[in-house]
């Protein structure tokens, strides 16, 4: 590819030359004035290409390399100068030398806005569609593009589920719209469809990154948009109500995200280099006990399970510190970056090629990332009739994966591990728990050090196409389009002995997986203009997609040594497996737009979809959607108010759908497995023949309008989205299916429920005047919705449940006439303090008042609410104890400008959501040996201290410990996201040492966070993308500030 | 002439690109790798192998996590500081307990899969396969479900009925069913089993016994009989499996018995489907999560397995070991619990106990089910392991035997005579006129650590169980005096810790269990 490109740009100079030299010669013989001059823009940089032709003639000529012209004319001629993206100029000729400065056309830039399979006039616009430019996300130290959408658009809220580098986020746009299916958005990279399910629910129905350890796997997420460089993008749109979205049809339902890579500008070549370094810093670390602190919670503990006293703890105050593992397993961590790119074009070419190389450590030992990527966008008109392009990226990316978010994860075993052990032994050696101990965590130093797990992704995303022109009015294009990716995962546990904690054999775990995915669409769009005032643009089209994927997983065990550990040289833990699948997607579409006199606009659009996911007579949806605009602004009554201007009312109705499930989930399968008598084959799941497609309705109004002659605009959205029928893998109870036991049949998929989103996006912007010293642009999106179900099976109630240290635990209740998942559990009243607390209370768990170490209440234990008045408290009392929503997101930008300096500050934020601290529970469980706690677990109650705050310690059927609102935060914070100061060299200096632009800047992400969460971060997003398990914080791996210093120079 | 052109070649592409959609199958997308159900029980092999996993991967959690809980924890056959297992030692356990909910997960997952393939095997198979095939397959998956309900009965009492699960997929609300109802279903299963399952004489074919046979269901029927205190028909059923021929006791000395074999060899891996074995769980060797036998990850001490497992998390008790008759004249001590010192030659090829061997202050380990490591034990991995695991042995249907006689079901001299063949087996003497409480003992002793213990005493009636539970000694050896002294730990439960509590998420999704038990309609 990189051969090819640089030879067609060859070949078009050429072509350029010679269509030059023709055109001097074919005029000389008519010369009556000779005219030339040189073609800038307003840098005073030269133009290439741009068309000077005689007005009212043929005769013209294209301006050379360097923007020269020489143009032979009738005198009092005019002269056009016209070039793409440029306003064109009319220029009588008066002497022999007219020296042109072209400014670009913005105007036009700006408000082509994409829309699904075309673009529109912004002010044409709707629907619901939020931009994002290439200015707003530059210089950002993240490696993600949907990391980089973070508060910046109304009604998408954007969350990491993890800090870990590469690890997957969740994007929702206007709220959740389905109950377990993905509710990520629909990417469109250059034409192709890209899935954010990092869980590959529809596809391989697995996340690429293996952990190896099963149910209790914590985050297991990585982005499926790590593989694009976001210094590529020209300009992200994000689509996000059903009349824009619904030409994507059933995949439009939790809106489309559509991003379009650079192209190059027509004019001389130019050769950018962006860079940055980067350090990253934990942010905080959670209190924990030292040494002392311990060993006299182990000392008490120790007691109450009638343990042997430890003779080393019998005076704590002796004791030292310990081991601080949090300051062990977190770390500065570096991250640099390097992109070149070229780019250019001329009349009927332009090219875009770069290279980026991007190198993150992460600040939890043992994690990282890095990113190789290519590209190459080029877009040549070859003749008057034909257009073609391609754009290619190649990527690969390299990620160490730690175990987090999970009970058994890095930073929970940094936390409840025990101080009195060190890191290493006095040889170097890892040191690990003693075998007496009857509880033991493992060094999380030494797991994370020595247990390998690589992720290597590679992967081609391209899309080809071409464009014929068949009428004056009439063009076909056809797209080919693909996605091929290969990832390799490997995994390593070597052998080894921490303490007296030795793990028995090595294995190795490798993983092997091919994704291949194409598209072809073929597009009819006609276009013409009637009567000057009807405007009419239809589109018609066909696409067919197809999805395959293969993986092997290969294990083997018991090498001789931990150094060269490679399949078929192992002893023990033979296995190999594999799996293999594929979806297909057809569908038909069109749509209408029609504009009346730039005042009335209605577009009107239908899809149809074929499915593979569905059994014959329900493979086929129906998408329709209709919308309008009024642009008030333009009627004549309206000329003589000049108050508020532009403005623009409009609205519309969709219908779109969801398909994202396991492929033949209206079948049964039976999943083979490895018995004592040979293989068994088990029933997988149960079958529903009637599963059809889910499906969502949405009306958008909105309203734009500006202010103080265009400086102040506003953009303000109401809509409402019903969902219905979603595609919800149900159990109602485990004894129908077996629950999480292996050999369980995993419950249908069925079309159940409703459920209703709606709410409101602000977006207000204030810019000063662009062409004073001081400039000065704000924009502040503002974004509430609100989410009921309405509708489920009956009586039914849903459960978010999640392994919680080694338990399963229901953490939300999703039930009709409220939000989904809301946080559900008991009610703390208090602490059982005195015998006159304990007299007349509720019975607690049918356990006796009584002054006994277990099954017994007795003072200093939780009084917990007996919500439903029943004289005793049982699991009937749980009630909702929390609200995961947001009562509203936001995002601040603010740029400022003062000459040659600019600062960017970007405030991001959330109000009014509930956060579930499972991190706080365990750390306060007070129940177990050989754990680390919480200081203020010390606080504990006992005769001597009846005003603890916490209750009193216990065994470890404390329900104590019972999921309540003792463990629910308020999730609110404001966070200073980013705050970038740049300097750009003027013109005039970068000029003579031959640079076009020169900028260094320097920045600090996530410079602080105003919040009451105690946690790490209160940015906790949704666990593995799960909507039910929203706000659920179990030892996240929390996000760093980083602190950069960058540098862009073009040349 | 150019336009022309120009439309010809556009539609010959648009043709060529249209053409894969034309195809109708192109959204046809089965499985690739996997059978898709409707399309197995072709050939009479799917068929036999279609009952394989419902003797493996569904009962693992049940097996290796919580059967030893409640058959030899909460009975007192064993002992731990783990505060989670020992919630069961010290009857604490309650509904949010996850070890328990993975006993009502497992046990339904078994009645799931066995369910599937009864209802779904006599339409989906081919019809050229015999009726005989078809019919034992059937009638092993319902012997199976009986299994599965007789631990649920045990461990629940009365539990929702589910005979197609498909029915009940979309229901919200599931009564339980009464606990005589429970017996009622357990008992057509077995009878179902008995009619329709291969006759077999166990020989030493030893992977051919793999598979449950007409006799090993009359075998389990006689348990229930004995369950519901059917006394004759206990006596007759076990009595007829012992004319039958078709099982040994291994290592007995009478006309049933397989000299060849021993009670320890009962318990090695390469004697896995022996003759005496009616009913075992049949797992893996591929080392698989899951596929293999779990349990020795949680028995032996640390080394013995060669990884990183051998968690010692269950003591033999002080009152268990102080159980036994004879300590060394008892052949099945020395194959259940390891004394400090003691030499085993055919474990990992010769394995001597440690002198400090403590498993959870009872100053002993565990050797019943503790294996050895993958190189000398067939193969397996760290929790996955392919020794089988007993659910009914030829030993216990003695037992039977005798309990059944005795308690007037049948001549008291053949009980004695089946109760005094175990004894021998094991190197006792016979006992001449043994009563109910030497059958209880013997039992304890015979089937220790196959968690059978739990059931046989509250089966004996809540106030026979209270008493006992509250008297077994659960505490440890405090080794600073010399001799060891005992930390003494006794718990005493209440009637309604002789039944465990359903899961509090299941009685949250399913509130109907907390109504009274209905009637199950038979059909």
């Amino acid at each position: 590819m990189r051969k090819l490109i640089p030879k067609n740009i060859c070949g078009n100079i050429k072509f350029s030359y010679t269509f030059f030299i023709i055109c001097l010669v074919g005029q000389l013989a008519l010369a009556q004035t000779q005219v030339q001059g040189v073609i800038t823009d307003e840098n005073g940089v030269s133009l290439a290409g741009v068309n000077v032709i005689e007005k009212g003639t043929s005769n013209g000529v294209v301006a050379d390399f360097d923007g020269r012209y020489v143009l032979t004319t009738q005198s009092n001629a005019t002269l056009v100068f016209s070039y793409v993206g440029f306003i064109t100029q009319e220029i009588k000729v008066t002497g022999s030398e007219i020296n042109v400065t072209l400014s670009e056309d913005l105007q036009s830039l700006d408000e082509i806005v994409v829309i699904g399979y075309g673009s529109q006039l912004k002010e044409d616009i709707s629907g619901s569609v939020s931009t994002v430019k290439a200015e707003d996300i530059e210089n950002i130290p993240q490696v993600g593009i949907d990391q980089l959408l973070q508060g910046r658009a109304a009604g998408v809220s954007v969350t990491k589920n993890s800090g870990q580098p590469g690890s997957a986020v969740s994007v929702r746009i206007r709220g959740v719209n389905t109950l377990t299916g993905s509710s990520e958005p629909l990417y469109i990279i250059d034409g192709v469809p890209i899935s954010g399910d990092s869980n590959n629910i529809a596809t391989s129905g697995r996340s690429i990154a293996d952990n190896g350890l099963g149910q209790d796997a914590g985050s297991t997420g990585v982005s499926p948009l790590a593989a694009i460089n976001p210094n590529d993008i020209e300009s992200i749109n994000i689509l996000k109500d059903a009349s824009a979205t619904a030409i994507y049809g059933s995949r439009g339902s939790n809106g489309v995200v559509i991003i379009t890579t650079k192209k190059g500008k027509s004019g001389v070549g130019k050769l950018s280099y962006d860079t940055y370094f980067s350090v990253q810093r934990p942010t905080n670390i959670i209190d924990v006990l030292d040494l002392p602190g311990y060993a006299r919670l182990q000392n008490e503990i120790g007691a109450i399970y009638g343990l042997d006293p430890t003779v080393e703890y019998q005076n704590p105050s002796l004791l030292g510190p310990g081991t601080s593992w949090q300051k062990e397993i977190f770390d500065d961590a570096l991250m640099k970056s390097h992109q070149i790119s070229f780019s250019g074009g001329q009349e009927n070419i332009n090219y875009f090629i770069s290279a980026g190389f991007v190198d993150q450590e992460g600040t939890v030992i043992g994690s990282s990332f890095d990113r190789i990527t290519v590209r190459a966008n080029v877009n040549a008109k070859l003749k008057e009739w034909l257009n073609v392009g391609i754009s290619l990226t190649g990527s690969r990316t390299n990620e160490d994966l730690t175990l987090n978010n999970s009970s058994n994860g890095i930073i929970s075993l940094s936390l409840f591990n025990n101080p009195a052990i060190g890191v290493y032994n006095p040889d170097g050696s890892f040191a690990g728990p003693k075998l007496s101990d009857d509880f033991r965590y493992q060094n999380p130093i030494a797991d994370a050090l020595s247990i390998s797990n690589k992720l290597t992704r590679n992967r081609i995303l391209g899309n080809l196409y071409a464009e014929f022109k068949l009428t004056k009015n009439l063009t076909y294009r056809t797209e080919f389009g693909g996605d091929f990716g290969n990832n390799l995962s490997d995994r390593f546990v070597p052998t080894y002995t921490y303490g007296d904690f030795s793990g028995g054999e090595s294995i190795l775990s490798l993983r092997r997986e091919n994704n291949d995915f194409w598209i072809i669409k073929n597009l009819v769009t006609f276009n013409k203009r009637f009567n000057e005032v009807h405007d009419v643009t239809v589109l018609a089209g066909q696409e067919i997609q197809e999805s395959k994927w293969e993986g092997v997983i290969a294990q083997d065990g018991n090498f001789v040594s931990n150094d060269v550990p490679i399949l078929g040289t192992g002893d023990a833990n033979d296995f190999t497996d594999q799996y293999k699948g594929s979806t297909a997607l057809e569908s038909y579409f069109g749509r209408a737009i029609y504009s009346y006199d730039n005042r009335y606009n209605v577009t009107a659009s239908i899809r149809a979809d074929g499915s593979s996911k569905f059994a014959e007579g329900n493979k086929w949806g129906y998408f329709p959607s209709i919308s309008g605009s009024w642009r008030i602004s333009n009627e004549n009554f309206m000329e003589d108010f000049d108050a508020v201007q532009n403005i623009k009312l409009y609205g519309g109705y969709g219908e779109v759908g969801n398909q994202n499930i396991t492929n033949f989930a209206y079948g049964s399968r039976l999943n083979t497995i490895s018995t004592g008598m040979g293989t068994g084959f088990e029933y997988a799941n149960f079958e529903n023949k009637d599963l059809t497609w889910e499906s969502s309705t949405q009306t958008n109004l909105g309203l734009d309008f500006q202010l103080f002659k265009s400086r102040f605009n506003a953009t303000i959205e109401v809509y409402n989205k019903v969902s219905k029928d979603f595609l919800y893998q149900l159990a109602v109870t485990d004894f129908v299916t077996g629950g999480q036991s292996p050999g369980a049949i995993t419950a249908p998929w069925v079309n159940l429920g409703e459920m209703v989103n709606k709410g409101i996006d602000i977006t207000l912007g204030f810019k000063t005047k662009s062409d004073a010293d001081f400039v000065w642009n704000s924009s502040i999106s503002v974004s509430h919705y609100k989410n009921k179900v309405n509708k489920l099976l009956g009586e039914l109630t849903i459960n978010g449940d999640l392994t919680v240290d080694n338990s399963n635990q229901n953490l939300t209740l999703t039930q009709v006439g409220q939000p989904l998942g809301l946080f559900y559990g008991y009610q703390v009243e208090g602490i059982f303090r005195t015998l006159d607390d304990i007299n007349g209370a509720p019975v607690q768990f049918e356990r006796p008042f009584e002054d006994a170490l277990f099954s017994t209440t007795w003072l200093g234990d939780i009084k917990f609410k007996d919500v439903n008045g029943d004289g005793v408290v049982n699991s009937d009392d749980r009630t909702v104890i929390g609200n995961p929503h947001p009562d509203f997101t936001f995002g601040i930008q603010n740029s400022f400008a003062y000459k040659n300096f600019d600062l960017s500050v970007f405030l991001q934020g959330s109000s009014g959501n509930d956060i579930l601290n499972l991190v706080d529970r365990a750390l306060t469980a007070g129940n177990r040996t050989y754990t680390n706690q919480s200081p203020s677990v010390l606080d504990y109650w006992s005769i001597d201290n009846p005003n603890s705050s916490q209750p009193r310690l216990a065994r470890n059927d404390t329900p104590n410990i019972n999921i309540s609102d003792r463990y629910i935060e308020d999730g609110s914070y404001l966070r200073i996201q980013n705050v970038t100061l740049g300097y750009s060299l003027p013109s005039a200096v970068s000029d003579k040492i031959g640079v076009a632009r020169f900028k260094v800047y320097g920045s600090i992400q996530n410079l602080y966070t105003f919040t009451n969460y105690s946690g790490y971060d209160p940015e906790v997003g949704a666990y593995n993308q799960n909507a039910l398990l929203l706000g659920v914080d179990n030892g996240r791996y929390p996000s760093p500030r980083t602190f950069t210093i960058g540098m862009n120079i073009d040349f | 002439m150019k336009n022309i052109f120009k439309i010809k070649f556009l539609l010959l592409i648009s043709l060529i690109v249209l053409a894969p959609s034309c195809s109708e199958d192109f959204l046809d997308r089965p499985p690739e790798d996997s059978y898709n159900v409707a399309d197995f029980y072709q050939t009479e092999d799917q068929v036999n192998a279609g009952t394989n996993h419902l003797y493996s991967r569904p009962w693992f959690n049940f097996i290796t996590n919580v059967a030893w809980c409640i058959g030899e924890l909460s009975s007192g056959n064993g002992r731990t500081w783990d505060p989670r297992n020992g919630d069961f030692d010290n009857f604490a356990v309650t509904g949010q307990h996850g070890t328990l909910t993975q006993s009502w997960e497992s046990l339904y997952a078994v009645i799931a899969q066995s369910n599937s393939v009864i209802n779904t095997l006599p339409t989906a198979v081919n019809p050229d396969i015999s009726d005989e095939v078809v019919n034992n397959a059937l009638g092993e998956a319902r012997f199976i479900r009986a299994t599965a309900y007789f631990y649920l009965v045990r461990i629940f009492g009365s539990v929702p009925i589910i005979a197609d699960n498909t029915e009940y997929v979309l229901q919200p609300l599931v009564p339980r069913n009464r606990v005589e109802d429970v017996y009622e279903f357990i008992k057509r299963d077995y009878q179902f089993a008995i009619d329709n399952c291969y006759q077999k004489i166990r020989g030493s074919s030893f992977d051919s016994n793999a598979k449950v046979s007409s006799g090993s269901a009359k075998a389990m029927l006689a348990k229930i009989y004995l369950y519901e205190e059917n006394y004759a028909m206990a006596y007759q059923l076990a009595d007829e499996v012992i004319n039958s021929g078709e099982f040994k006791l291994y290592g007995g000395d009478a006309e049933d018995g397989d000299a060849s074999g021993s009670y320890y060899d009962l318990f090695l891996t390469a004697n896995n489907n022996n003759p005496e074995s009616i009913f075992a769980l049949q797992w893996s060797n591929s080392g698989q999560y899951s596929e293999g036998n779990g349990l020795q990850s949680l028995f032996a001490q640390a080394g013995i397995t060669g990884f990183s497992d051998g968690y010692s998390a269950i003591g033999p008790s002080i009152d268990l070991q102080n159980a036994y008759e004879d300590q060394e004249e008892d052949l099945r001590y020395y194959a259940t619990i390891m004394d400090p010192g003691s030499f085993y030659p055919d474990l990992n090829g010769g394995y001597t106990v440690s002198e400090t061997v403590d498993h959870q202050g009872t100053n002993k380990g565990i050797k019943k089910y503790v294996v050895g490591n993958a190189a000398t034990n067939g193969g397996g991995a760290q929790q996955s392991y392919p020794n089988n695991t007993y659910i009914l042995r030829y030993g216990e249907l003695l037992l039977i035997h005798a309990e059944a006689a005795l308690m007037g079901g049948g001549p008291t001299s053949a009980g004695i005579n089946s109760f005094n063949k175990v004894r021998r087996r094991a190197g006792l003497q016979n006992i001449a006129n043994p009563t109910l409480d030497d059958v209880f003992h013997e039992r304890r002793i015979e089937l220790a650590f196959e968690f059978e213990f739990w059931y046989d005493v509250v089966r004996r009636g809540p106030a026979f169980a209270i008493d006992f539970l509250s008297t077994t000694e659960r505490g440890t050896y405090n080794d600073d005096t010399t001799p060891p002294t005992i930390e003494s730990e006794m718990y005493t439960p209440s009637m309604s810790d002789l039944l465990f509590p359903y899961p509090s998420n299941e009685i949250q999704n399913n509130p109907a269990l907390l109504e009274d038990p209905i009637p199950y309609e038979f059909d």
